[in-house]
């Protein structure tokens, strides 16, 4: 048991190290609103995304906004390449084109570097004619009798 | 006190259809002794092709009963060929890690011709419930309990009347002596493997008759209760698998009842986690099968 | 180094954990289908203990590792005397019963003005560590790495010492090994318990990697999948599973134009290589001819002197 221990503390050893060189600063927090829209081609919706300061309310602007996308039912197992999101017209407001692999439930990543860094992760199901954010996921997939 | 009547009739019901799973998976598994993982997808198979035929023919119920029995068949022997024949005797988890991926690769598969969320099925029956006295009995229910008991008799028969079912026996008691005697062990195993779909194609039918929708989570979710029931009741064994197949929906139907549908499934697992701790060889089920190994020495 | 080619090497950083922790069951003889439980345990344990409690990462991390492998240890346990298939069958129930558990499971804590914390099928969502501390996706990226190599280290320390010959005698033949003088049953409870620490681990780093963790994510795909890297990179050393997930993510990326018939050309290939190669690319026998050459060439002096002298 005692070599055991040793690989522990060395684990442990290594991941303070690793650390300790990390500054603790509070910082932004965001908030986001999604709309998705299907577009044109199969599997491709157009989302709108609204960034508002989640303490004080106000649009975030100057982000880089990447948008990537995982089903949670298969975690790491599409392909999807995130995009970059193109600043809307109004302040805080952000849009792109997502490319999905197949209909159903996807937790949208938005990660945002540049002004603010941050993740909000917006779980949305993704049909061949509508696209919702949904609170809660649909354990009724597996039968009810 | 009525509730818990009606509940145990309800269980009785939707069992019988986890019996008929069951039923087929252990065929499965008695004569092969690996998991197939792909059982409930190769049904889900059959499913599709029957909604297929319903949705594209408009075809009567018993030409989509065919049709997803010859679907399911079809992707069993599939199944047998590339997962279960090539493997040496060893080679226990290759055979199951292959199933699985044969089942991604058939999920997938039935996804892409048929992209939507759920399709619809024919119904069994359509109607008011029958009323037994305080208790309401859902027709296509009766039907579905009929049809298992009927299917479960028929395997019954087969297995122990006929010259097959003699040939089975002696493989699944001891492949080697079969071979000896001069049963053809690979062609049987094909048989089985025909026959274990069929009825559970069959068993899929009743149940998404029933439901009157087929969706791609079926596949997942046909496996689970045919490997629950069938451990509840005992590998090896038809009563076994009946047996499973009805407490599992007894308790199924009681939880549901009280405590909702999650912990309906909660329930469902633990029984079959206590089952396996507390009797390994299930309820009626016969002395542990030990060569499922990841050793190299497994049978 | 894009943003992209980072989250890559992330995600492939810590399924290693989870593919070498069900790798560490295999070489004692025993298929696990439940080591995202023990994922997931140590997912929520982690996250639960930066985001609910403000703990540092390495100690959310230590957290994690020692909640899921006590876990693994209190399922060993009853599971001891059950082989094969019914041991995998249990470990399957199991693992869905956790993923259910963790359906009904809600501790939440005003952090900040808003709750935080695990609400059931709604999952758990906001693990900001890595934002709050400016821990850039370079440096995350090395500390997956570095504990990974960490595992892999002692995995190779392992094969060389007598617990790793012990766990490898389990595994061909547990009554055998009995009979040789092996404590099998208190060698499998550490096996579990270690390889549940090691799923934990990889649970934590995969929490506070993605922010968010539903318990849909710990389903029987996760487990299936994280037997079959160990299957197809090889069984005959620890650099198997993680062949396997290379070739797995590999295979991902590189067939991107048909990424909508991946899985059923992956599906084909996992059967075929299984057909050819049963014990994975690496087994024991290729393990066994590399190191013979290695040694051979490091002493040739050795091999020619063995002649008349």
């Amino acid at each position: 048991m005692s070599r055991t221990r040793r690989y522990e503390m060395l684990i442990v050893g290594a991941a303070s190290i690793c650390l300790a060189g990390v500054a603790m600063a509070a910082n932004v927090r965001a908030k986001a609103d999604v709309t998705c829209r299907p577009a044109a081609d199969k599997l491709q919706y157009d989302c709108v995304i609204k960034l508002t300061n989640s303490r004080t309310g106000e649009p975030l602007t100057g982000v880089m906004l990447t948008v990537g996308a995982d089903m949670p039912s298969m975690p790491m197992m599409h392909n999807v390449r995130p995009v970059k999101a193109r600043p809307g017209q109004e302040a805080g407001v952000y849009q792109a084109r997502v490319v999905l692999e197949m209909h159903g439930d996807w937790a949208l990543q938005l990660n945002m570097s540049g002004a603010v860094h941050d993740r909000v992760i917006a779980i949305m199901r993704f049909e061949a004619d509508s696209a919702a954010q949904i609170s809660a996921p649909d354990t009724s997939a597996r039968h009810k009798h | 006190m009525i509730d818990f009547v009606q509940n145990t009739i309800d269980g009785v019901m939707i069992g019988s259809s986890y019996a008929l799973l069951a039923l087929g998976f252990t065929m499965i598994l008695g004569v092969m002794r690996r998991l197939n993982l792909s059982y409930g997808p190769s049904i889900m198979i059959g499913a599709y092709l029957g909604t297929v035929v319903y949705l594209q023919l408009c075809a009567s119920p018993i030409m989509v009963v065919a049709a997803t029995v010859a679907g399911a068949v079809l992707a069993g022997v599939y199944v047998e060929r590339l997962c279960f024949a090539p493997m040496a005797p060893g080679a226990a988890i290759a055979s199951m890690v292959s199933s699985f991926a044969i089942w991604m690769q058939l999920e997938q598969a039935a996804i892409l011709v048929l992209p939507r969320h759920t399709y619809p099925f024919p119904p069994l029956a359509t109607g008011a419930p029958l009323a037994f006295g305080p208790f309401l009995v859902r027709t296509d229910h009766l039907i579905m309990l009929t049809c298992a008991l009927a299917v479960s008799t028929g395997i019954q028969l087969l297995l122990y009347r006929s010259r097959f079912g003699l040939a089975l026996r002696a493989i699944i008691n001891n492949p080697v002596a079969a071979h000896l005697i001069g049963i053809n062990v690979r062609t049987a195993i094909i048989w089985a493997f025909a026959l274990a779909s069929a009825v559970g194609g069959i068993a899929g039918y009743l149940v998404l008759a029933t439901d009157q929708q087929v969706t791609p989570m079926f596949g997942m979710w046909a496996t689970f209760k045919g490997l629950i029931a069938m451990m509840i009741g005992g590998l090896g064994s038809i009563p076994g698998a009946i047996v499973g197949g009805l407490v599992l929906g007894i308790v199924e139907a009681h939880s549901q009842w009280y405590f909702g549908p999650q912990v309906r499934d909660l329930v469902a697992y633990g029984l079959l986690f206590a089952c396996l701790v507390l009797r390994p060889g299930g309820l009626l089920g016969e002395a542990p099968l030990r060569e499922l190994s990841a050793g190299r020495r497994g049978a | 180094m894009d943003d992209y080619l980072i989250g890559v090497l992330s995600n492939i950083g810590v399924i290693s954990f989870i593919a070498l922790s069900a790798f560490l069951l295999l070489l004692t003889g025993e298929i696990s289908f439940g080591q995202q439980a023990f994922f997931a345990i140590g997912a929520y344990a982690a996250g639960i203990a930066t985001a609910l409690w403000g703990w540092p990462l390495s100690a959310a991390l230590c957290w994690g590792a020692a909640t899921a492998g006590a876990a693994a240890v209190l399922v060993g346990l009853p599971t001891l005397r059950l082989s094969g298939l019914y041991f995998s069958v249990a470990t399957l129930a199991f693992a869905e019963m956790v993923r259910l558990i963790f359906e009904q499971f809600r501790y939440q804590v005003v952090v900040d003005g808003e709750p935080v914390g695990p609400n059931g099928t709604d999952g758990f969502r906001g693990i900001r560590y890595i934002f709050e501390n400016d821990v850039g996706p370079l440096q995350y990226l090395g500390l997956i790495y570095a504990l990974l190599a960490a595992a892999f280290a002692a995995f190779m320390l392992l094969e060389r010492s007598r617990l790793g010959v012990a766990f490898r005698m389990i595994g061909e033949d547990a009554v055998l090994a009995g009979l040789h003088g092996v404590a099998v049953a208190r060698l499998k409870v550490l096996a579990a318990g270690l390889a549940g620490a090691l799923a934990g681990i990889g649970g934590g780093l995969y929490a506070h990697l993605t922010t968010y963790v539903e318990p849909r994510i710990f389903d029987i795909m996760l487990g299936v999948h994280s037997l079959a890297y160990g299957l197809i990179g090889g069984l005959g050393t620890a650099l198997g599973p993680l062949l396997g997930v290379l070739i797995d993510i590999g295979l991902l990326e590189s067939i991107r134009p048909l990424s909508g018939y991946r899985m059923i050309i992956f599906g084909g290939l996992v059967a075929a290589l299984l057909i050819v190669r049963p014990r994975g690319l690496l087994d024991e026998r290729v393990v066994h001819y590399v190191r013979r050459a290695w040694r051979s060439r490091r002493r040739p002096q050795r091999l020619l002197s063995s002649g008349k002298d």
